[in-house]
């Protein structure tokens, strides 16, 4: 089973939101997967206080994101006019509508600067698909699944990768890439993953899903 | 799609202002902070001139809300912490962060039941302002009166945050807060009533702050009220909410008949009888005895007389109860949870029905990511395709 390419040329930026850092860093081989990656890595100042905002409860994202800004391994944008106008549009509204700031600002920057957000959020992708269906968008496994990643980590320690983001960052892993991070991590590890729908994990522990007539 | 030009900026301003006030600072500071005039930020907040969204990210950011949760059409900002902070006895620190933590839940409820289209019944007791005269009368009257009405009869009240919920209408929160506050009180037109107690103190205490907080309900419902658990209870308003609380609890003639019952006809009231009687009602023994005191069923000073000799201790309580001495706790398991029950649930079922993303569930929840997605997780709720119960709603 081949990976999911990540469809992006190297010279355009990956713009990641929250949930993609956070998961990024729980792999604890952050520093070795951005440095392999071709791509700009870049984070709005707004996912910056969002993370900020986290470290009071002990996670320590943020100060693992400042770690790899200070390495230079992530860049830290702000929103231009183009980018306010598109993130205004974002955050105002319906909440069914919108999106928080965060969401809102990574794919209003990687619409301004022509780059390629990672979004693994379900209803950002439903409003980006209505919205924006010209905007080409990742998501956090993707990067796990770049070849450039696969190469510098090796089959061993990136399935160490995609655990650790799994088991402590409750990675959401959406329904195209399931088989791949299955494959990768194995079965039997996949079934103790929590954040994987029920029903891949019932099916590799060997158990069945019976309903009584 | 929507822009800031669309909505009211009367609405967006009364919002921003509602915000600053949740947030404590005074107009000149919020402008001074963000660099614009205090003309301008009134101009803003009385809606006579629109906000432009640089000008909206400086203030949210200030006010420690994001622009999505200050702005989106369902945002609910009931602004609580503003009205203790106006009582006359000043509010310390403690008590401030109780009051923001149940003004944030509130809020946070009544948004996603908004999103949800959940309606929550509004059974709130009738309404009993204290009148002049006799406060303990008005107020064992009352109490009494409300057990009719909730159809109690002589029956004790084992579980009087469910009852105060399911029959009343009340959003009762048992959360960690700090040891001297036994509970808070609030009523607003948008949140209902809103009943806080302190997950740190036993059962028995939360019951009696929660009773005490029911006669506030009554009799003063649009004051609000900071419970100290030492506090010393001058006011009328407090005595007719602590007499309230007894009465409801330990109703006089259902006291008097399960003591006949307990003591059977002995002529000294012994520690089994006070713990057959305490574990009867749900309230404390010390509770119980100074209910037994003040309805002349023991003599004054009784308490005393126990805590002077060993008191009643919870090994006398294993001895004279045994296994019914374990009276399980849901509520304080419960308050160990990042949020609460009935917010996990109403979240997870917004998230399920893309209503919310993530980032706008952890803001609303004041959760982390990690901690919303094991939240999420742990219900074990999966989407429809994968699920393979049938729909079984008619």
């Amino acid at each position: 089973m081949q990976p999911p390419t990540f469809s992006a040329d190297p010279t355009s930026a990956v713009v990641a939101d929250a949930s993609a850092v956070i998961n990024i860093t729980a792999s604890s081989y952050a520093i070795q997967i951005l440095n392999a990656m071709p791509n700009r890595f870049i984070v709005t100042d707004i996912v910056v206080s969002e993370l900020e905002s986290g470290s009071s409860k002990g996670r320590k994202n943020a100060e693992q994101l400042h770690q790899l800004i200070g390495g230079d391994l992530v860049e830290v944008v702000t929103m231009g006019d183009e980018a306010a106008i598109h993130f205004e549009k974002l955050v105002v509204g319906s909440a069914r509508n919108t999106l928080d700031d965060g969401e809102a600002a990574t794919i209003a920057c990687a619409l301004e600067i022509g780059g390629i957000p990672l979004i693994d959020e379900r209803k950002a992708r439903r409003i980006c698909d209505q919205r924006f269906p010209n905007l080409s968008y990742g998501c956090t496994v993707d990067i796990f699944a770049h070849p450039e990643v696969r190469r510098a980590l090796g089959d061993a320690d990136l399935s160490t990768a995609v655990l650790n983001a799994l088991r402590k960052a409750r990675m959401r892993v959406l329904p195209h890439h399931l088989n791949w991070v299955v494959n990768l991590i194995g079965p039997e590890n996949a079934a103790g993953c929590n954040s994987l729908p029920r029903t891949v994990r019932m099916q590799e522990s060997g158990a069945v899903l019976r309903i009584r007539d | 799609m929507s822009t800031l030009e669309s909505l009211s900026p009367a609405d967006v301003g009364g919002r921003l202002r509602r915000v600053r006030d949740i947030a404590n600072f005074t107009q000149q500071e919020a402008a001074d902070k963000i660099g614009i005039a205090r003309t301008t930020l009134v101009a803003i907040e009385k809606g006579q001139r629109r906000i432009r969204i640089n000008e909206l990210q400086r203030l949210a950011k200030l006010y420690g809300v994001s622009v999505n949760a200050l702005i989106r059409n369902e945002a609910v900002h009931v602004e609580l912490a503003p009205r203790f902070r106006k009582l006359p006895d000043a509010v310390d620190a403690a008590a401030d962060y109780a009051v923001e933590l149940m003004s944030r839940l509130a809020n946070a409820e009544v948004e996603l039941e908004n999103l949800l289209g959940i309606k929550r019944a509004k059974n709130y007791p009738p309404e009993r302002p204290i009148l002049r005269g006799n406060v303990k009368a008005q107020a064992e009257h009352d109490a009494l009166d409300l057990r009719q009405h909730l159809g109690l009869g002589n029956a004790p009240i084992r579980d009087i945050v469910t009852l105060l919920e399911m029959e009343m209408g009340v959003r009762v929160y048992v959360r960690r807060v700090d040891s001297r506050i036994s509970g808070l009180f609030a009523f607003d037109d948008e949140l209902g009533p809103c009943i806080l107690l302190n997950a740190n103190h036993t059962r028995e205490r939360r019951a009696q702050s929660a009773a005490h907080e029911c006669g506030h309900l009554v009799s003063t419902r649009s004051e609000p009220e900071v419970l100290y658990k030492d506090a010393v209870q001058k006011s009328r308003e407090e005595r007719y909410a602590n007499a309230f609380g007894r009465v409801f609890l330990t109703p006089s003639r259902p006291v008097m008949q399960k003591f006949q019952e307990v003591t059977a006809g002995s002529d000294k009231l012994t520690r089994r009888h006070v713990i057959e009687l305490a574990h009867f009602f749900a309230v404390s023994r010390e509770a119980m005895v100074r209910r037994l005191e003040e309805l002349n069923l023991t003599k004054q000073g009784t308490w005393d007389w126990f805590q002077a000799n060993g008191g009643i201790t919870k090994h006398h309580v294993k001895q004279v109860l045994g296994d019914r001495a374990v009276v399980a706790d849901g509520q304080k398991v419960d308050a160990a949870r990042p949020t609460t029950l009935r917010l996990n649930i109403l979240a997870d079922e917004a998230y399920r029905q893309d209503l919310l993303t993530e980032g706008q569930l952890a803001r609303l929840l004041d959760l982390d990511r990690i901690e919303l997605r094991e939240l999420l997780d742990d219900l074990e709720i999966e989407g429809k395709e994968a699920d393979a119960a049938p729909n079984l709603l008619c």
